[in-house]
């Protein structure tokens, strides 16, 4: 056994991966919560980039950005241990999972694609901040930023039919 | 608008793609259906979705059914779920896994659960 698969085992046959497996309710229960979160995520990057493209542009980027960005963020606290709980539930068969695999590589291209806006074009925000069309380079970070989270939401749905 | 409608077009077409590829529950196939009788040696009544290892003479067959929580709220409780009891499961079978099935109902002593 690789130390790969290993990991994998121990995580799955651990006492939390049994309890999600085992009870009625906290399954659906972490499942809502993983959901909570992703919505409260996705619905701020999502109405981020939809500025950023254009929309809504009396509304100033950065006083956007500072009220969106934190909630995206601290949505994180639901979303990824609730995620984590579900992987280690049937860690073994979801890494052999298409759709899985997909999601994750789409997340960390938008962990990217976000990342370098903000080193990038976001730093000169101030002069594109109201009443005026973004610079081509930010559009596509927003366009790009929107495809793949769409692309991460569908994925997600699609791990219990791949 | 313009660029609205450039937006939905892109969005349309990327939510659209991954659908084509899946094509819901696409590992199983659905030409093919299958309906298995034997004795239940395993059973597992357990998130994301309960299975059972039936022996029907010759071949064990590991039958996916549905969440707990479905079957539960349908009337197959862990009680019935057991191994030594005798299971009819009808369903389809995976692409990849000749020994794997996933069952659309099952039928334990005479009672018939729905697991879609």
């Amino acid at each position: 056994m690789s130390p790969g698969s290993q990991l994998l085992n121990t995580l799955e046959h651990g006492g939390i991966a049994q309890a999600m497996r085992d009870s009625m309710w906290l399954y659906p229960a972490v499942e809502t919560v993983h959901i909570v979160g992703f919505i409260i995520l996705v619905g701020s990057v999502i109405m981020f980039d939809l500025r950023v493209l254009g929309l809504s542009r009396r509304v100033p980027v950065s006083m956007l950005a500072r009220h969106l960005l934190p909630w995206g963020a601290s949505a994180l606290i639901l979303i990824v241990p609730a995620g984590l709980l579900m992987f280690s539930s049937d860690a073994g068969n979801l890494v052999g999972n298409r759709a899985f695999v997909l999601k994750m590589l789409l997340l960390m291209l938008a962990g990217t694609n976000a990342a370098a806006f903000h080193m990038g074009v976001f730093r000169t925000v101030s002069k594109w901040d109201q009443g005026m069309v973004a610079p081509l380079a930010a559009r596509l970070h927003a366009g790009v930023s929107l495809l793949l989270w769409l692309g991460i939401v569908t994925c997600g749905r699609m791990i219990a039919y791949a | 608008m313009r660029k609205l409608s450039v937006i939905s077009l892109l969005v349309t077409s990327l939510v659209a793609l991954p659908v084509a590829a899946h094509h819901g529950w696409s590992s199983y196939d659905n030409d093919k259906p299958l309906t298995l009788t034997g004795n239940v040696v395993e059973a597992s009544y357990t998130y994301p979705h309960g299975t059972i290892k039936l022996d029907t003479g010759g071949k064990t067959w590991l039958a996916v059914l549905a969440p707990p929580s479905r079957m539960s709220a349908r009337g197959l409780s862990s009680e019935d779920l057991k191994a030594g009891v005798q299971a009819t499961v009808e369903g389809y079978p995976n692409r990849d896994d000749p020994s794997e099935m996933r069952a659309e109902r099952i039928t334990i002593g005479g009672k018939t659960t729905e697991l879609r």
